[in-house]
């Protein structure tokens, strides 16, 4: 490793951009399309990301209560069966509730153009469709992913 | 800040845990790492340490859940930690566990948090030691490690652990072989899973034989036979864990043993750093090395010329 | 256990010995002419290679195939191996079934759509659920909130299927459901709305997806360990093996396996060696292979590459004839004939430009009717982002009429046979899938495969590999990464309302209050019963418990309780 950082107390942290990101992939609905997360989870991870799947079928709360647990930076909703305006929108209650404010929430999935706006006043961005290019999610999060840290950074 | 933080470990609280074990592991040996550690010490030393190790696929994480279940059930606060190599590569890691266990982990709020091995010198062992630690000081009865496969975060573990599981199953064919050159010595409990496979009992059998030839200690370690969907064999499992925290309890020398490596990585750390500024300038000066290239002077004279100059 | 052979790794190198290895006349060919005119008038360099990952030769010529071809690996139509057609006068005798899958939001919803189809020439049902009826939940359930009515029609009780099938006539239509882990539940409503109608058992047609195995690999919408469901199959397999001859009780489905992400291969290799597993299943539950096997069928996925779709399929109804014939002694023609229903490819949908969809669409159905298809669904443009709108769906059926009425290909039986790619091709095909099934052999078996997350492995990397492709430009998307306009969503598209979920909890409490609860209990009582014991057939139990109208959660919580639930492999 570099010099500079082995040579005072903490100084082999890394600095706030170069730690890996760190995201929950999640489909919290009754949904058993896969085929998409799956492709995302090793995008993230070959792009250095250390990324958390939680499988099928976790509820809202258990997609919560990991978030939380592993203080990730980012949580990746998914879901392709028409139910992110109920769905995805209890995520992001639960975290109101839980006072999460420094965890990024993005989503992603069969959303119409009509629900975009709505999901992002609830704080859930990009909403990405099939056929978007991974670079352009992967640039998403990690804009997200540095907003969350700011947030975090100054609550601490 | 830390002081909220501390409180809330304290008292159990997911969120402060989790900061407490972010600020360790992304934050290195800093200042707020140390005075964190150094405030809540006291309040350690109550959690039994459960390492559990065993090649990927054998059945770990399900096992984890059911261990987690078991031990909630006798009133018992668990908490987990799991451990992924990063690929060399990237940096990436992506995690997959948490899925078959999920189910305990809600039903009885058990606490699981994933770190992954990002490749710093020596981060990953600090980190996993200064995680369990928080998760001792919030109350936990039992901490359970599990680690993916070989490398240095399995040593950490065998290290840190209190009582070292080894999760073998059916099916690994010669490979058990292999596996078992490097595992023998360090388990305190064998386990066998999917015993309802074909091969299982003669993987049991294999196991048990071995351990008779080699020299026994104090400790017999027993193999268990489990199968996790219908949760056979997991009473002797839990017991067994059980008999060796009391065993471990009453034996000092083992304590002892586990603060020495601690105490050591440490060491090794405080002296690493107090002279790798004069190491790096050595490492530097073109003049000595060139003398190097030269064959003027070998290797191991050079170090020891060097590190009598500067101590 | 493992072993070095096994009967797909003797079949495996008797092709491997077929073999063409030499092609002497392509090789000259290339030499004197192809090479220069190569480097006189430029070429597109790039990989030739299809979904499967074969790579492709520039022409294909007679030494690329067998010499006894046409005697051994072709026969005629209707005749072994079956390559050509499972029967002889193929669409002179009969034009392939045209059915739309349809199904979604209310019962009365669905009941109006299906009447629509009807008025419209459909000539079969297809009946698709949502999702909390696919993972057993009722529409009160938290879990189901938000989800009723979504991706299908909800049926949470009998009632729900009464309405789906008010004014239809049981005995003149068949019915195809697309349910696997409550199919049991479903088909004894379907005979439960039957006998209300007063129609013979034996006269109900149709068929229930009932293939749970792909389920772990692909589609994931299980609820018990895989052992519990097969046991539930079996059961299921056995009771209309004896009451119900017109009723296909198992749609093996490599359409979800594709659409997960395999490639062509991977569809063909894990789709028949399911079907290996449920062939194995009946013969051990004590039925005559003769008497059960010709009542599964297949259901393929027809995607883009054009060639390599035909090929899977006609490869396919070799492997399936040769394989129930020499390896599970099969003795009837009938029972050596692969028969299945296609679908048109929903991943190859974009909703770029959505319009284009609708030539995606006609030439996937094209390759379905030149693979030997026996029942059709067309996608319909608007797929990408939603439910089909009504106008959607009439384009996709009318594309099938136009190709069965306009076009003379049903005309002649398997018109690209003989051609030296196809054959070739076909020859490949059927190679692959041995490969992948002496390994699935070697590993214990199709269902420890699974359970190892083996197969859900390999169709991820083969799914992650080809995204990437799509990302360096290496396969292209018209609308997607070329030919790119600025466009925002066109589609009109069918907007189910929160008012389907309030009717569905409005219908299950009047349910609740007007059944006979005490009947309701002890039907689940004795339902338990029957599971708990192996050798029980626990159908006539569901019917009990159905008819009595107990809820779809009510019915699967027995199972939950007996057997317990599954949590899936990992895989990443």
């Amino acid at each position: 490793m570099s010099e500079e950082r082995s040579s005072e107390h903490g100084k082999n942290q890394l600095s706030f951009k170069d730690r890996p990101i760190k995201i929950l992939l999640a489909k919290p609905g009754i949904d058993g399309h896969d085929r998409g997360i799956l492709v995302l989870a090793k995008a993230f991870r070959d792009a250095g990301m250390e990324v958390i799947y939680a499988g099928l079928l976790p509820t809202p709360e258990q997609v919560v209560e990991t978030a939380i647990n592993e203080d990730v930076d980012v949580v990746a909703l998914s879901l392709l069966n028409g139910a992110h305006m109920t769905v995805f929108k209890k995520v992001a209650d639960l975290m109101k509730e839980r006072g999460v404010n420094d965890i990024a929430i993005v989503g992603g999935g069969t959303i119409p153009d009509a629900d975009k706006p709505k999901l992002e006043k609830l704080g859930i961005s990009g909403n990405y469709g099939p056929g978007t290019p991974i670079s352009v999610i992967i640039d998403h999060v990690t804009k997200r992913a540095m907003e969350a840290r700011k947030l975090k950074e100054s609550g601490q | 800040m830390l002081d909220k933080i501390i409180e809330g470990i304290y008292r159990g609280d997911h969120r402060s845990i989790s900061r407490a074990i972010s600020i360790v592991e992304n934050e290195g040996d800093s200042e707020n790492t140390r005075n964190l550690i150094r405030q809540i010490y006291q309040r350690t030393g109550n959690a039994h340490i459960v390492g559990i190790t065993g090649p990927p696929g054998i059945g770990k994480s399900t096992m984890i859940g059911n261990i987690c279940a078991l031990l909630s059930e006798r009133g018992k606060k668990v908490s987990v930690v799991a451990i992924d190599a990063s690929s060399p590569f990237t940096g990436g890691s992506l995690l997959g566990n948490r899925i078959r266990m999920q189910e305990s982990l809600t039903k009885y709020g058990v606490y699981m948090r994933s770190l992954a091995n990002r490749g710093i010198n020596g981060g990953l062992s600090r980190s996993i030691w200064d995680t369990v630690k928080i998760l001792d000081a919030a109350g936990s009865d039992f901490i359970i490690v599990e680690t993916v496969g070989a490398g240095q975060a399995d040593l950490d573990v065998i290290n840190l652990a209190d009582t070292v599981i080894v999760v073998l199953g059916p099916g690994l064919g010669d490979e058990i072989q292999a596996i078992k050159a490097g595992i023998m010595e360090i388990g305190h409990v064998f386990v066998i899973n999917k015993m309802d496979r074909q091969g299982a009992y003669i993987a049991m059998k294999d196991i048990e034989e071995t351990l008779a030839m080699m020299p026994r200690g104090e400790w017999k370690p027993p193999v268990v036979g489990i199968n996790s969907l219908t949760r056979e064999g997991y009473d002797t499992l839990i017991e067994s864990i059980c008999k060796h925290r009391s065993f471990c309890e009453t034996n000092r020398e083992a304590r002892l043993r586990k603060f020495r490596t601690e105490l050591q990585m440490h060491i090794d750390d405080e002296l690493r750093r107090k002279f790798q500024k004069d190491i790096n300038g050595v490492l530097k000066d073109e003049g000595r090395l060139e003398e190097y290239l030269l064959r003027r002077i070998d290797p191991y004279s050079a170090a020891e010329e060097i590190v009598e100059e500067i101590a | 256990m493992s072993s070095n052979t096994n009967f797909y790794s003797k079949k495996l190198d008797e092709i491997r010995d077929q073999t063409p290895r030499t092609n002497s006349e392509y090789d000259s060919w290339r030499k004197r002419t192809l090479q220069e005119w190569n480097q006189k008038t430029g070429y597109r360099d790039r990989e030739y290679i299809n979904s499967s990952g074969i790579e492709l030769k520039e022409v294909y010529t007679p030494e690329d195939i067998p010499q006894d071809t046409e005697s051994r690996l072709l026969g005629m139509p209707g005749e072994y191996p079956f390559t050509r057609g499972v029967y002889p006068n193929m669409y002179r005798g009969k034009l392939w079934t045209m059915r739309m899958f349809s199904g979604f939001g209310t019962p009365e919803d669905t009941n109006r759509r299906l009447k629509y189809l009807i008025q419209h020439g459909e000539s079969g049902l297809s009946i698709a659920f949502d999702m909390p009826t696919l993972y057993g939940f009722d529409c009160d359930n938290p879990r189901s909130d938000g989800e009723i009515g979504k991706c299908g029609v909800n049926v949470t009780s009998l009632k729900d299927m009464e309405v789906i099938f008010r004014g239809i006539d049981l005995s003149k239509v068949s019915t195809s459901m697309t349910i696997n882990a409550p199919a049991a539940i479903l088909t004894a409503m379907y005979i439960a709305v039957g006998k209300k109608k007063k129609i013979p058992i034996s006269d109900l047609a149709g068929t229930v997806q009932a293939d749970i195995l792909k389920e772990y690999i692909a589609q994931k919408e299980w609820i018990y360990p895989p052992e519990a469901h097969l046991r539930l199959i079996r059961d299921m397999m056995t009771y209309c093996t004896e009451n119900m001859p017109k009723w296909n009780y198992i749609s093996i489905s490599g359409y979800h396996i594709r659409e997960a992400g395999s490639s062509a291969v991977q569809e063909l290799a894990f789709t028949l060696a399911d079907g290996f597993y449920y062939v194995d299943m009946g013969i051990k539950a004590g039925l005559d292979v003769d008497e059960f096997a010709p009542r599964l069928s297949f259901f393929f996925n027809s995607s883009i590459n054009f060639f390599e779709e035909i090929a899977k399929m006609r490869a396919a109804r070799r492997i399936w004839a040769t394989v129930l014939k020499e390896k599970f002694g099969a003795k009837k023609p009938r029972t050596l004939l692969l028969r299945f229903h296609t679908q048109t490819s929903g991943y190859t949908l974009t909703w770029q430009q959505p319009l284009n969809n609708i030539i995606r669409t006609t030439i996937e159905a094209m390759a379905a009717v030149l693979g030997g298809t026996q029942s059709l669904h067309t996608n319909s443009y608007d797929e990408a982002w939603a439910l089909p709108s009504e106008e959607a769906v009439k384009i996709a059926l009318r594309t099938q009429q136009i190709i069965a009425e306009e076009t003379g290909v049903p005309d002649v039986i398997d018109p690209l046979g003989g051609s030296y790619y196809v054959e070739w091709l076909t020859n490949r095909m059927e190679e692959e899938a041995y490969r992948y099934f002496d390994e699935i052999e070697r590993m214990g078996g199709i269902l420890d495969a699974v359970k190892a997350g083996y197969i859900q492995k390999e169709i991820a990397a083969t799914s992650y590999r080809r995204q990437i492709r799509l990302e360096e430009g290496k396969e292209i998307m018209v609308g997607v990464n070329k030919y790119t306009e600025k466009e925002d969503q066109p589609i009109n598209i069918l907007k189910i309302s929160k008012a389907a979920q309030k009717q569905q909890l409005e219908r299950i409490r009047n349910v609740k209050k007007t059944r006979d609860q005490l009947k309701v209990d002890r039907a689940l009582q004795e339902l338990e019963d029957a599971m708990r014991k192996d050798d029980v057939n626990t159908m006539p139990f569901i019917l009990k418990a159905v008819e009595a109208y107990a809820t779809i959660e009510e019915i699967s919580n027995v199972g939950r309780k007996v057997f317990g639930t599954w949590k899936e492999p990992v895989i990443v």
